[in-house]
């Protein structure tokens, strides 16, 4: 009952092409869960034959849903792992010797439902270099309605068993009916607002770290590039940006040079740059 | 005396979400209960004990109870599955239900293993929670014991 | 790469035996810890990785992580509990008991393979362990 190769080459290529996200082999079953209530809803009873339709009529609705169903903020905790271990192993041990005073400001810019700040306020109380410092992380989205969820901190079964080591959930969450909640005192570091980052930021202070990962892709070039700019004059010229796994600032905004950090896409700002910054 | 407080049909409407979500690729929609019979219908049961003590019931057709399990093993739409495997489906469906209700009441309880027979009744619409399964209707009823 | 399900529900032994095919593994089953056991002792090569329920008649999931860590040649077995009890103090105790991690039922097959992921257990194509 799994997608067939033709399928999935077919799905990928498609992704790949409207989105810049890439599925490698591996998420099959992926492809194969995410698909199966579009094909269901049309009618197939797998999704082989539900590619196989849609590659013959080409419907643009249904390949833009197909697109959405694979690419739509399948927000987790601890999203692709990498980053967060990047923010342990190199970038808070590195940051922490730079900071005398002992704070840290975060900017979580496409927070969504919270899992990503809350994933950075683990990562943070858990990182030894940096656990008993004072950290403000600020964690921003353009909707009303997903900043509420998140400043609940409440999430259901199946998403607490996406991407939380077991440890982690029973070390940071609590029971809450049938759902888990982020304890009080990881919740007391984030601060949520609403934030559209094609306007001005207005007044967000500065940052040692920007998460901003995900988000680029729903822009065209001009606002990509506008928006990589802004972030720049918010960020201290030692800071850390955070994009998702497969975007890059390259052909885009030329100020930032990428950091060897594990498998992850971070950047700094330029050596050459920072001046423009203080 | 202390009265232990059960589940209530938001509870169980909630855990029945989360399972047609994540193994039966549907949604849990809400549907008006209606008592009456059922033709060629099963029912499954499965009880708790402890803090709380009663049993949840689940009532189903016996074709949405084939495609339910069919879907839930991944099995080809027109392979008829033997009663067993679909009884041993509706079971663990209950079962998982059951569980997701279990975990959010209050104090420490257990569930017993679910039994599932034929069914040519549905259940009173009290009490009951009824959820879509692709349109066929799916009653799960909450029934409280004394300890 | 291999891999042991232990679940009393035939159901939920064919739903996870198919993610884990499809993931790449050679699956073996049990219908409880003491089959399971037999099950491990009969083996010439140890699974990668055990799914485990927790309720079973005869031995339950608790048991039979305990009795699998009390074994040293199986001490490079990992142990995931795949269960729909999921009390914060019942995870702890699997956690005490040596379970390496938790899935709590309802689960998606995303979120069994990211567990799986996680821990480091990706079959290799080609079927080398």
């Amino acid at each position: 009952m799994s997608i067939g190769a033709d399928a999935f080459g077919f799905v990928r290529d498609h992704v790949r092409a409207e989105s810049a996200i890439v599925l490698e082999t591996g998420k099959e079953y992926l492809v194969e869960s995410r698909l199966l209530p579009l094909a269901r809803q049309t009618g197939h009873d797998s999704v082989d034959t539900f590619v196989a339709e849609l590659r013959r009529t080409r419907n643009p609705a249904l390949l833009r849903q197909v697109v959405e169903a694979l690419t739509t903020n399948e927000t987790s905790f601890f999203r692709d792992a990498d980053p967060f271990v990047a923010l342990r192993q190199d970038v808070l041990p590195t940051l922490a010797k730079e900071r005398p005073g002992r704070s840290l400001r975060i900017w979580a810019a496409a927070c969504s439902s919270g899992q990503e700040p809350y994933s950075i306020a683990m990562t943070m109380r858990d990182t030894p270099e940096v656990a008993g410092w004072k950290v403000d992380i600020v964690a921003t989205d353009l909707s009303e309605e997903v900043l509420a969820k998140a400043r609940k901190g409440e999430y259901s079964q199946l998403e607490v068993n996406r991407g939380l080591p077991v440890t982690t959930l029973v070390k940071h969450f609590q029971r809450s009916g049938i759902n888990w909640r982020i304890n009080p005192d990881l919740a007391a570091m984030v601060q949520f607002r609403q934030l559209n980052l094609m306007r001005p930021f207005g007044p967000v202070g500065r940052f040692d770290v920007v998460f901003l990962r995900n988000v680029l892709i729903y822009f065209d070039l001009a606002t990509k590039r506008d928006i990589l700019r802004r972030v720049r004059q918010v960020m201290a010229p030692d800071g850390y940006l955070f994009l998702g796994a497969a975007e890059m600032t390259m052909g885009v905004d030329d100020a930032w040079e990428r950091v060897p950090a594990g498998r992850s896409s971070v950047y700094r700002i330029r050596e050459d740059q920072r001046s423009c910054v203080r | 005396m202390t009265i232990t407080t059960g589940p209530d049909t938001d509870l169980v409407q909630a855990a029945l979400e989360q399972v047609w979500e994540s193994m039966l690729y549907a949604v849990a929609e809400p549907v008006p209960s209606t008592a009456g019979a059922l033709a060629n219908g099963l029912e499954a049961t499965i009880t708790v004990s402890g803090a709380w003590n009663g049993e949840l019931r689940l009532f189903c057709d016996a074709g949405a109870a084939q495609q339910m399990a069919a879907t839930m093993l991944g099995a080809p739409a027109d392979e008829e599955l033997p009663d067993l495997d679909v009884h041993d489906a509706v079971g663990e469906i209950l079962n998982v239900v059951g569980g997701s209700v279990k975990g959010a009441l209050e104090g420490e309880s257990r569930l017993g293993l679910p039994q599932v027979r034929p069914a040519t009744s549905l259940p009173d619409p009290a009490d009951c929670v009824a959820v879509s399964w692709r349109g066929a209707p799916v009653y799960v009823q909450i029934v409280s014991q004394p300890a | 790469m291999r891999a042991l399900i232990v679940d009393d529900s035939r159901a939920m032994r064919r739903i996870v035996g198919r993610i884990l095919t499809e993931r790449g593994f050679e699956t073996s089953e049990a219908a409880d810890g003491q089959e399971a056991v037999a099950v491990l002792e009969s083996m010439d090569d140890l699974p990668a990785v055990a799914c485990i329920d927790w309720n079973m008649p005869v031995m339950d999931g608790l048991e039979l992580v305990t009795a699998i860590r009390a074994r040293p040649e199986w001490r490079d077995i990992t142990l995931m509990m795949v269960t729909t009890e999921s009390e914060q103090d019942r995870i702890v105790r699997a956690l005490a008991a040596g379970a390496h991690e938790y899935l709590i039922k309802p689960f998606t097959p995303d979120a069994l393979v990211e567990k799986l992921d996680l821990l480091g257990l990706v079959p290799t194509p080609g079927g080398v362990a």
